[in-house]
């Protein structure tokens, strides 16, 4: 793709690169105070189409098993290796993780797990030796603070969470701990703008045995599911969920669930100051070191197979957590970073989670996992974050701790107790026994950057446009398998005491780690934020510290990652963001 | 030809002549469960296979009605459609090689790494074939199809455990990374593609399938039995 065969295009004022969640809130943002919005994205529209109607809505294999609605791994995946000294492997077929394509990116396939992360998290290596000391870190754990405070974001998360109809129970009101909620969660302004979705049976089971058994506080899971119909300050709608138990890694039939597609997109095509281009492909960012600005964008248009530069008075990053390290390692903007030298900060603290769960079987219990929605789950916080004293335990972090049920597909969603056999007359009787009495207890594992797990270029394999894939140096250190096994052997003393006649493998995360299981989306950091130049690519304003035109949002920013689902942050952070580039329009310059 | 080329092709026909002659009523192993109006024959059962050889297709059909054979719970694995699924997976987009990917460099990998090698998974798993009849041959002195029940659930055993090595690839990745994600997918997807036939295995373990809504029911069969899911509906009730 040669600048020289480019054409170039009038110049935008805000050009944002990718179109999910992140860009829509953005893009909220601006065109409500009437600034020119371009967003450029790869993938088409999933509305309307087989995906999002009865009934091949409800096909687990083509949406679920064969990963229908991801991005396909043919044209992009991403290479691993588990250490410096090992040759990079791609994931040939995505499946640990799975980003998202078109209109509304990962967002609309979403499960709808709404957190906000509290100031712990915020100023987490601070946080840590205050009540530990400086030297409970080790040296290569690779801990910042992110230089942004709650009490800034709690109006976005306010602010979000009326927009996506955000359904839960506030467990800490204006300071105030309620009954029914989480008393560990930070303190919100406003209860949710939702009651919470139906408990399961097996929730029940859980919330039972962790009161009684435990006095821990269970709460419902904070979910992008709408219990009831719902109007958004937009004027936006969501139907009433129906719990189909197809609900994450597949479109919303009902309407029902929070996502860009239906809450975000839809309202901004309406207004006159918003494009969206569809099928553009961004392929680089053409950056004048000199004046530290990026002049524009440089995209493959799919549908005519074009290359085109697209100019803007500013540009956002808002392709996922990848695609924004991937770009500014292409473009070669800010210093990539060294493990060697634990300098430069492109790729650095790249982080994912170490989750795990233990099936658990009640015979006498109906547990109908198909009676679900994608937040049908009930948790607690006591191993989360610092709620629990680390002092001797030889790890920092935790996870939340739970029951989530929310599908019964059979394909994927089926569990047998240990012991049975993988086929024939005494697996189908197995099939049959337990399908219907089964649940898991299961953790969602912080996971904490660490000095040899990044992100750089690959200097073998390339995309289908032959762009470098993205590779990936990780594996689960120490700290996070300590986590994991800290853990799930809590969820293992828990699931004895609910009751359950069989239990699983009691198996926590361990290393290496394996491509082929899917263990979650929420893959992080490589374009991390932070106070300090020298650390972090962006400010705490999110602005590119080498190019101040240039802003980058997504889980790309956090500098580590946590025992809770991260989009919570993604979105105040995009909505902010929005806020702050209209000061920007209006007066460019460092943002403070 | 063999003489057990021969001796499996008449089984093959065998096997065809039954999921023919036998009809909706073995196709449906709880019909007391169905409501009345439910009694409709299922569509006659497709014949023929797309990619198979009529070696591997001997291979693949006695493959399940070694996992599935027929029982009290559900006929067996042909009549399934168990292998007509793997057959039109392995001939469509995936046994082609759809959303992986598959530029080199080629480098060997561990298991975690995944699926590494060039070829698609349609020809990985007839590759497999191959090379688990020549295991069956060394070990029996017959191949794959030609075993006793008892003989080729231990062969299966050896697959899956790695136990056994084929020449250049594990029969480990092989068998439980490939042939046996087909199988569970064949017994468990939408009948559309397949398998699952009559939703068989949908009716055994009591999953509805594609419920329009669900609102009320979440709070009326909470711990209770749910009457929804039988009979279960698929992708063709709702057509
Ligand atoms: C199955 C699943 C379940 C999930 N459940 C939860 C949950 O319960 N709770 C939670 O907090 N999070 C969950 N997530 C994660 C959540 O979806 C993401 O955190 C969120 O979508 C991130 O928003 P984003 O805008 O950064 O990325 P996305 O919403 O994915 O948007 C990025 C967009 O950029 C586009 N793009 C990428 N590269 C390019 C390029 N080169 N050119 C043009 N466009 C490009 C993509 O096509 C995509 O549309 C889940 C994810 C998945 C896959």
């Amino acid at each position: 793709m040669g600048s020289s065969r480019m054409k170039i295009l009038p110049e935008r004022a805000v050009v944002i690169v990718g179109g999910g969640l992140a860009a829509g809130l953005v893009a909220r943002q601006l065109v409500r105070q009437g600034i020119d919005t371009l967003v450029l994205e790869r993938g088409g529209d999933s509305r309307g189409g087989a995906e999002s109607k009865i009934p091949s809505q409800r096909d687990e294999l083509r949406w679920d098993t064969r990963h229908g609605l991801m991005q396909d791994g043919a044209l992009e995946t991403y290479t691993l290796r588990r250490s410096r000294s090992e040759a990079s492997l791609p994931m040939r077929r995505l499946s640990a993780f799975l980003p998202g394509t078109g209109v509304g990116g990962a967002a609309n396939h979403w499960g709808g797990q709404t957190f906000r992360w509290n100031d712990h998290n915020l100023a987490l290596r601070t946080r840590f030796e205050q009540r530990y000391g400086r030297s409970v870190i080790p040296a290569d754990m690779t801990l910042q603070d992110w230089g942004v405070t709650y009490v800034e974001l709690e109006p976005y998360h306010d602010l979000f969470e009326k927009l996506f109809g955000i359904s839960g129970k506030a467990g800490n009101l204006r300071g105030q701990i309620q009954p029914g909620g989480n008393p560990f969660e930070a303190p919100r302004q406003n209860e949710y703008p939702q009651r919470p979705l139906e408990i399961t049976e097996a929730g029940l089971i859980f919330k039972e045995t962790v009161e009684r058994e435990f006095g821990f506080k269970p709460y419902p899971s904070p979910a992008a599911n709408s219990p009831d119909p719902y109007v958004n300050p937009d004027g936006m709608r969501l139907g009433a969920c129906q719990y189909c138990g197809h609900c994450e890694r597949f479109i919303c039939e009902a309407n029902a669930k929070g996502t860009p597609e239906v809450l975000l997109y839809p309202w901004l095509e309406q207004q006159p100051k918003f494009e969206l281009r569809r099928h553009c492909h961004v392929t680089g960012l053409d950056f004048d070191r000199s004046s530290g600005r990026v002049r524009g964008v440089q995209y493959l248009d799919l549908a005519t197979g074009e290359s085109f530069l697209q100019p803007g008075a500013t540009v956002v990053l808002a392709a996922f957590t990848l695609t924004n390290t991937r770009i500014l390692l292409s473009a070669g903007i800010g210093r990539p970073y060294d493990p060697e030298s634990g300098t430069g900060v492109v790729g650095k603290n790249f982080c994912y989670q170490a989750n795990s769960g233990i099936a658990l079987f009640f015979p006498n219990r109906w547990l109908n996992p198909f009676l679900a929605a994608g937040c049908t789950g009930t948790l607690i916080d006591e191993f989360n974050d610092d709620n629990f004293d680390h002092a001797g335990l030889g790890f920092l972090g935790g996870g939340y701790i739970g029951v989530n049920v929310s599908s019964g597909r059979p394909i994927g969603q089926r569990r047998l107790p240990p012991g049975t056999p993988r086929w024939g007359t005494r697996w189908k009787q197995a099939n049959a026994e337990w399908y219907a009495h089964t649940c898991a207890i299961g953790a969602q594992g912080s996971c904490y950057p660490h000095r040899e797990n990044f992100l750089d270029l690959d200097p073998d394999y390339t995309d289908a446009y032959g762009q470098p894939l993205l590779r990936l140096t990780f594996d689960f250190r120490e700290n996070e398998l300590k986590v994991s096994a800290f853990v799930t052997e809590k969820c293992r003393q828990i699931g004895r005491a609910m009751g359950a006649a069989h239990l699983g493998p009691v198996s926590s995360r361990t290393a290496p780690f394996d491509t082929r299981l899917y263990q979650g989306s929420h893959v992080t950091g490589g374009t991390i934020l932070g106070a300090d130049p020298g650390t972090s690519v962006v400010s705490p304003r999110l602005q590119h510290w080498d190019a101040e035109n240039l802003f980058v949002v997504g889980a790309s920013v956090f500098a580590h990652n946590s025992g809770h689902n991260p989009t919570g942050p993604v979105a105040a952070l995009a909505l902010r963001l929005g806020d702050d580039l209209v000061r920007y329009h209006q007066k460019p310059g460092r943002l403070t | 030809m063999n003489s057990s080329d021969v001796s499996s092709r008449g089984r093959r026909a065998f096997f065809r002549t039954a999921v023919l002659a036998a009809g909706a009523a073995t196709l449906n192993p709880t019909p007391s469960q169905g409501a009345p109006g439910d009694a409709t024959p299922a569509p006659a059962a497709p014949v023929g296979y797309l990619c198979f050889s009529p070696d591997e297709a001997a291979f693949v059909e006695a493959l399940v009605e070694v996992m599935c054979p027929a029982d009290d719970l559900t006929p067996g694995g042909i009549d399934c459609g168990l292998a007509y699924f793997m057959d039109r997976q392995l001939a469509g987009p995936f046994g082609k090689g759809d959303r992986l990917y598959r530029r080199g460099p080629w480098r060997p990998g561990r298991p975690e790494d995944g699926y590494q090698l060039p070829l698609t998974p349609e020809q990985f798993f007839k590759a497999g074939i191959k090379a688990a009849n020549q295991a069956c041959l060394a070990a029996h002195r017959r191949q794959f199809p030609e075993l006793t029940a008892e003989e080729a659930d231990r062969m299966l055993q050896a697959f899956s455990t790695g136990d056994l090595k084929a020449p250049v690839f594990g029969f480990s990745e092989w068998f439980n990374d490939l042939v046996y994600p087909l199988f569970t997918q064949a017994c468990f997807a939408d009948p559309i593609y397949g398998g699952n036939r009559g939703k068989v295995f949908w009716s055994l373990i009591g999953y509805p399938g594609l419920p329009a809504v669900n609102g009320l029911n979440m709070v009326k069969y909470r711990g209770k039995p749910y009457p929804g899911a039988h009979p279960p509906k698929s992708i063709e009730d709702f057509s």
